[in-house]
């Protein structure tokens, strides 16, 4: 669907069909319901890794990389609300080196609100929260060179990344911190798994926010995630069936249900 | 679906504007494009996106504060570290000076030369109007209705030769190496030839656009576009000599371009030491990886050729199959959390205690 400005009929079906999947989940979470989230090894590692900075005196580093303002932003500021209420627990130093400025308000705030809810209000630095560039080679010098400076414990990467992916995991193996990362570019996924101890894999880290947290809004929204997403997989097993009896039978060729999705409303009206 | 937690104005409002704006682009992606098209809703649409871009360049002055408010108490208390707050608010300071310098300087230059290529413009459209029906109403021009011939004639030989005094007289310096004094002689020998075109056009009269005519406006087109593009060569090889071209040339594509090219250079070294790390067989993922990377190697070198034939092949089934069928997996999984959760961020629904974001 990539490059689609405006959505067929198909489309606007799919859209519909998420929002009511959306819509009874969160109705059925008011109403009490209790969702299980699958252990996530990685998940769990986030934890051991600020109790291991605790054990050793050590810093404590989160990065969301180059994320912008968006849902994997959203996703991350909830892993990272978690990581900085145990930080503040245990009285550690954070580091939550940034790369954009409209993120980064919305980081601080976020971090300050998370000192806030275990009553540790005064041990916030809003100096933890550090702008370092958004250049992406300039960031990653950055990065090194507050890795090297500071030597934290634990480094979390989550979030968007680019080639400066390598670079940043490296920086925290030469310290000996124990990493967690979580990124949704799958290219860089293969990098993060050879550097960091824990690696979560695309929607993982959406996922992540709502393990940890237990809120009953970010449960439903995995819940409902998982219903639109069985719905999608069901359509691609259906059409890779019709696709192999086309491939043996060519006179059912008319047997095309996934074209419906492209078929635009001039067709229809036609 | 909103919560009663909105009991804040400010939170309310902003919940209030994040799902307007969210409609706003929800049921501009469902509207069918002809439905569109027939409205006036397709040529607002562009300048609505960019007032949500301009509202977010907001931001960049955002940046500038915090990094001022940040740095700047870590110098004026001289805390640990003033040092680096020191060097970046300076080399802020200056690249934000030479950048602004550099800017205005390429931009005068820009008009400068947009002044010389306008009188080929000119002439060319007068030739090109007076062809079509005179008279004819065009949206352009200010009354509706074109000015008659003579008038617009008037108006660029008075402009051109303007301009071509004005061109007699910075081209005038002949300094610089060889060919830029070469360019610089073409030049003002070219503005000559043209101020001579220019004055032609006052010895004849334009009631109408005969043969003759029509050949000498032609010529004047011609003669001035050659002007302009000499002009603009050496203009801006003149340009890259004044200092603020030479400090941001410095500072930018010296400095700061070759610094971020050192920190991609160290990527090599770290895939290197990367792959070892991973490539130490300690377990069933890792023999797998290890096997899928060696095939994957020997399927790109001659070598692996010689040891099998069907080595490419395999290489290329490994990366159009198994790997991208992964890639899709992780990008649909990730595509599909991001809508839904891009759905909660637009009704802005959030719990009251935990996890609940401003």
């Amino acid at each position: 669907m990539n490059g689609l400005e405006h959505a067929t009929p198909a489309v606007i079906a799919l859209l519909l069909i998420a929002l009511c999947s959306f819509y009874r989940e969160f109705v059925r979470i008011q109403r009490g319901w209790q969702h299980t989230i699958r252990r996530i090894p990685g998940v769990d590692a986030i934890e051991g890794a600020v109790g291991r900075s605790a054990e050793q005196g050590r810093a404590v580093s989160f990065t969301t990389a180059l994320t912008d303002v968006g849902p994997v932003l959203y996703a991350c500021l909830g892993v990272l609300q978690s990581v900085a209420k145990r930080v503040a627990q245990y009285k550690l130093k954070l580091l939550v080196p940034q790369y954009s400025p409209e993120a980064m308000a919305v980081v601080e705030d976020s971090v300050r609100e998370a000192y806030s809810e275990v009553g540790k209000s005064g041990l916030f630095d809003p100096e933890s929260i550090m702008f370092l560039s958004s250049e992406q080679f300039a960031f990653a010098s950055g990065y090194m060179g507050l890795m090297h400076r500071e030597k934290p414990g634990a480094a979390f990467l989550f979030g968007s990344f680019a080639a400066e992916s390598l670079v940043l995991s490296e920086a925290g193996q030469q310290v000996g911190a124990r990493q967690v990362a979580a990124s949704v570019s799958p290219e860089q996924v293969a990098f993060f798994i050879c550097t960091c101890d824990y690696t979560l894999i695309g929607e993982e880290l959406f996922g992540a926010s709502a393990y940890l947290g237990r809120d009953p809004v970010q449960v439903a929204t995995v819940a409902a995630q998982d219903r639109f997403k069985l719905l999608l997989v069901s359509l691609i097993a259906v059409g890779v069936l019709c696709a192999t009896v086309i491939a043996f039978v060519p006179g059912l060729a008319w047997l095309r249900p996934l074209d419906l999705l492209s078929v635009g409303w001039e067709a229809i009206a036609q | 679906m909103m919560q009663r937690e909105g009991r804040d104005p400010r939170a309310l409002a902003l919940r209030v504007l994040t799902f307007l704006g969210g409609l706003y682009f929800f049921l501009y992606f469902i509207t069918p494009e002809s439905l569109i098209e027939q409205t006036s809703i397709k040529a607002a649409h562009e300048s609505i996106s960019n007032g949500f871009i301009a509202v977010g360049s907001m931001a960049i002055g955002l940046g500038i504060i915090n990094i001022l408010a940040a740095h700047g108490l870590k110098l004026i208390f001289a805390k640990k570290g003033w040092q680096f707050s020191l060097a970046l608010l300076v080399g802020m300071f200056v690249m934000i000076g030479v950048t602004i310098a550099h800017w205005i300087t390429t931009d005068r230059l820009s008009a400068d030369i947009r002044r010389v290529q306008v009188i080929g413009d000119f002439a060319g459209r007068i030739v090109e109007d007076a062809r079509s029906e005179p008279g004819r109403y065009k949206s352009f021009a200010p009354t509706g209705v074109l000015p008659p011939l003579q008038a617009r004639v008037a108006a660029l030989d008075q402009y051109g030769i303007e301009t071509t005094h004005y061109l007699n007289l910075s081209g005038t310096s002949f300094t610089g190496d060889l060919a830029l004094q070469e360019l610089q002689s073409e030049c003002v020998e070219g503005a000559k030839t043209l101020t001579d075109l220019l004055i032609k056009l006052r010895m004849r009269s334009w009631n109408n656009l005969d043969q003759e005519g029509e050949a000498l406006l032609t010529s004047v087109s011609q003669q001035a576009a050659r002007v302009a593009s000499t002009y603009a060569i050496v203009r801006r090889k003149e340009s890259a000599r004044w200092l603020s071209s030479r400090l941001y040339d410095f500072l930018y594509n010296g400095l700061f371009n070759h610094l971020g090219a050192s920190m991609f250079a160290l990527l090599g070294v770290y895939i290197a030491a990367a792959a070892y790390r991973a490539f130490r067989i300690q377990s069933v993922e890792s023999a797998l990886m290890m096997t899928a990377a060696l095939v994957v190697m020997l399927g790109q070198i001659s070598f692996g050729k010689m040891l099998y034939s069907e080595m490419p092949a395999i290489r290329q089934w490994l990366l159009e199959v198994p790997n991208s069928a992964a890639f899709r997996a992780i990008r649909l999984g990730a595509g599909v959390a991001g809508l839904m959760l891009s759905i909660r961020m637009w009704l802005s629904i959030e719990s009251r205690k935990g996890g609940g974001h401003k």
